[in-house]
């Protein structure tokens, strides 16, 4: 699973995310150190992983439903768009906090070249859609005969 | 050549302490209402079965594993959801009856009700005509 995922980044201190998360809420806007790191905050969040045959990209959409989540793919670029609700105030007195996100977002990713968009699917689950976009022929692992002289 | 070889160093033990101190912060509202406190919680990726919920002593633990069906083999290219885990704790105040928090998961978002205890609701008080 991701579970490996934090080698991806040396310079991440392990088990300090509610410390950034704090200075994130102190200092926001703080400009991005790392040319692949996203603003915090940003929904939704995205996971992409390969194996042999596919390229799965995993779309952190909590709350929402197949409806209120537009894929699309052009040029190898992944867009995910929605909306979504705010959450209904009737019989709020007071409101405490305000973390979760709600209004339009609409986020991109680049992907690996040569991926047969039309086999492409995708899926809901617990919160999370899966988008499942299968390499096309020519990209998939081969092996090659080594040959005795 | 050497550096090209995976390493394998880390032992299971190890590496199953380490996915255990690493958790996300769900991102929460919190609403009251006249009755009741309402948390809602962005959990995307737990199950009903991967949920837990306590409450030890005045503090409510909202703990939840992603569980998502990958296929073996699945290396990743580029991740933001880096841990496998979410945990948020909150001090509960004592008008909150504790027996009769419930909870609901609906798409990875969690909805908890801490209804307040009769002795501290809201009650109208009826004037009297003099």
């Amino acid at each position: 699973m991701f579970g490996d995922l934090k080698g991806l980044d040396p310079t991440r201190a392990q088990g300090l995310e509610w410390f950034q998360q704090l200075l994130d809420e102190m200092f926001p806007g703080s400009g991005a150190a790392d040319i692949r790191s996203v603003p915090h905050g940003s929904f939704p969040l995205i996971n992409v992983g390969r194996t042999d045959d596919a390229v799965r990209v995993y779309v952190f959409a909590p709350g929402l439903g197949t409806s209120d989540l537009e894929v699309s793919i052009q040029d190898s670029v992944l867009t995910v768009s929605g909306r979504r609700q705010a959450p209904d105030d009737e019989a709020t007195q007071t409101r405490f906090r305000q973390e979760r996100f709600h209004g339009d977002f609409s986020r991109a990713v680049a992907l690996p070249e040569g991926l047969d968009i039309d086999r492409a699917e995708a899926r809901f689950h617990h919160g999370v859609c899966e988008i499942v976009l299968p390499k096309s022929e020519e990209l998939k692992p081969r092996r090659i005969e080594v040959q005795a002289s | 050549m050497n550096e090209i070889t995976r390493r394998e160093t880390t032992t299971p033990e190890t590496a199953d302490r380490e996915r255990r101190s690493e958790t996300l912060l769900p991102a929460v509202d919190i609403h009251e209402g006249d009755n009741a406190v309402e948390i809602v919680a962005d959990m995307p990726g737990v199950t009903p079965d991967t949920l837990c919920i306590e409450v030890d002593n005045g503090v409510l633990s909202l703990e939840g594993e992603v569980s998502l069906a990958m296929p073996e083999g699945l290396s990743p290219l580029y991740a933001e959801v880096r841990a496998q885990r979410y945990a948020r704790r909150f001090t509960l105040s004592r008008e909150i009856d504790s027996e009769a928090i419930s909870a609901r998961i609906d798409n990875g978002v969690v909805h908890l009700t801490l209804p307040r205890k009769d002795s501290h609701r809201r009650r109208r008080i009826e004037v009297q005509a003099a």
